[in-house]
Parts: structure tokens; C-alpha cells; sequence
């Protein structure tokens, strides 16, 4: 490998970078905020539209959202956790989602311009996320 | 350039367009959106090897304008457009630095740009910070994928036969 010595530096470089990069991705995954009391906001083309304090819940409770476009999605509140459980737009990846009770990934769907996030109670409502399925 | 290299070009777009219509039928595995293996990234990585950036520019213009029209909506193209990109200018200069050899190293570099690139567009998009609770899936899925499109691109460019003289 020695007459390639040109191309190991770089090569040692770009490793180098990469594993740094997944090692604190990883640290970030494993580092999420916990809690268990999480409000759900759900926001519709960036604005909050609903709030829930999921730990009120006792019984299921569901209730539909309808975008600007007609699309709808249909939302599945249980005790402590929240669910997009039907939808009309094509990829269905915020329904297979399924229900999500930490704040670590927020359920959107961006056909219809929907985002629900869940965030510790003690925390005010911020801004929403991104986009659902479109990566081509 | 000439018409037998319009033809090669044109049979390597045609190609990673099949590749990504093949890939697109693969139901996503992972709810997360951006997660996907980009198969087509094998048609790019092996033509900035054995062709040049331009060639490989032109292929994956019309391929992701191709697919646009075909399968996509309005806003894929954008996304497609700025991951594809991205991923081209940073894989050509990695692949530079390391003179065409360890191609999964670049194709990791090439995956990872890819998710960035698209992220910076969903974040355009949705002018909101919360994108950004992405960014460790799509870094690790990045590197990951693209390690392996890089490994295949390898396994495959050995498989294919050299380029003929008046074509390069």
C-alpha cells in the first residue's frame, strides 16, 4: 500500500469522519428526553391546531383533520400515547407509524401538511416538523 | 458528443431509472421518511468512475427528471434535485481524493450528503426547526446505504466490460 500513500490520508480522513458522525448520531438517538407526561400538538401547515394532555385520557378517544387539499387524517388518542390511524394520502407512513407516547420522533405526514408532537407538559408549544415520504 | 455515447449515456439513465421504479415498490421498512436503500446511486457512483462528472450529471438529471414525470409529485423532484446534487458534487470530489478506489467510502460520503441535502430542503419547506429531530436517523441511514451502494457499485463495475475507446 505504500505507493498509494497519496490516497490513505484521505481515506483515513473521510473514515474518520463518518464514524465520528454515526457515533454521535447514535449518542443523540440514546440520549432522547424522557418524561411521561407529554401533551400532543398537532400542527396543519405549520400552526398549532389542537393541543392534548395525553395523560388526561382514560378512554379512546379519535377525531378526524381535514387539510386544504380534502386529504384527511383520522387521529387515535389513548391514554398516554397518539396515533394517526387513517389517512388518505398515498404512502400511509404516518399510519404505519403507529402510536408514539415519547418525543423523540414526531408523526407527520406532509401530503397533508400534518404534524402531531408530543412534548413534556412542563415545556410551551414550539415549532413543528417535517415532511412524510418524499424522498425520491 | 457523439452518438455512441449518447446512446451509452442513454442506456446507464435508463437503467437507474428501472432500478429506482424497482426500488420505489419496495414498501419503506423503517416509518421514517428519507430511510431508503438509493439504488440508483449505483448507476452514478459507477458512471463518475468509468465516465466523468458531466456524464454522470447528465444521467442523473434524467433520471430524476424522468421518474418526476412519471411517478412523482411536485414537490419529489425537489427534494430529488437537491439530495442528488448534493451527493454528485461531494462523491465527485471524494472520489478525486481517493482515486477511484474504495468506492463504498465515497458512496457513504454520497449517502450521507444525499439525507442532508434533502433535510435542508424539508427544512426550507416546512420553515420550522423540528426537522432536525431527523438528523441522526438520516445521518446514520445515510452512511449506512450508501456503504452499501458503494460495495455494489464495486461489485458490479468489475462485472461490466471496459469502455470502449470512442466512447470515453
Amino acid at each position: 500500500m505504500k505507493k498509494n500513500s497519496s490516497r490513505r490520508k484521505p481515506a483515513a480522513i473521510i473514515t474518520a469522519f463518518l464514524l465520528l458522525l454515526s457515533a454521535a448520531s447514535i449518542l443523540c438517538l440514546l440520549s432522547g428526553k424522557s418524561g411521561n407526561d407529554y401533551a400532543a400538538d398537532i400542527f396543519q401547515d405549520g400552526i398549532l391546531i389542537k393541543s392534548i394532555r395525553l395523560n388526561d385520557f382514560s378512554q379512546t378517544g379519535t377525531f378526524t383533520v381535514q387539510g386544504k387539499n380534502g386529504c384527511v387524517n383520522e387521529i387515535e388518542v389513548r391514554h398516554g400515547s397518539i396515533a394517526v390511524i387513517s389517512a388518505d394520502c398515498p404512502d400511509k407512513l404516518c399510519v404505519h407509524q403507529g402510536f408514539i407516547s415519547d418525543s423523540k420522533l414526531p408523526i407527520t405526514c406532509l401530503p397533508n401538511r400534518l404534524v402531531i408532537r408530543l412534548r413534556p407538559v412542563s415545556d410551551s408549544p414550539q415549532t413543528p416538523a417535517a415532511p412524510d415520504g418524499v424522498t425520491y | 458528443m457523439s452518438v455512441r455515447k449518447t446512446a451509452v449515456l442513454a442506456l446507464f439513465a435508463t437503467l437507474s431509472l428501472a432500478i429506482f421504479a424497482v426500488e420505489s415498490a419496495i414498501p419503506p421498512l423503517v416509518p421514517i421518511p428519507g430511510i431508503k436503500l438509493g439504488l440508483a446511486n449505483i448507476v452514478t457512483l459507477i458512471l463518475l468512475r468509468r465516465f466523468s462528472v458531466r456524464d454522470a450529471l447528465l444521467v442523473l438529471i434524467s433520471r430524476i427528471l424522468l421518474s418526476a414525470f412519471l411517478f412523482g409529485q411536485a414537490l419529489s423532484l425537489l427534494y430529488s434535485l437537491a439530495g442528488g446534487l448534493c451527493s454528485l458534487c461531494v462523491m465527485a470530489a471524494v472520489m478525486g481524493l481517493l482515486q477511484k478506489k474504495l468506492l463504498f467510502l465515497t458512496g457513504a460520503m454520497g449517502g450521507l450528503t444525499h439525507n442532508l441535502g434533502q433535510l435542508a430542503v424539508a427544512f426550507a419547506v416546512t420553515r420550522t426547526g423540528g426537522v432536525i429531530a431527523y438528523l441522526p436517523f438520516l445521518v446514520l441511514s445515510g452512511i449506512l446505504t450508501g456503504l452499501f451502494t458503494g460495495l455494489c457499485a464495486a461489485f458490479a463495475g468489475k462485472l461490466l466490460p471496459p469502455v470502449p475507446s470512442d466512447v470515453s
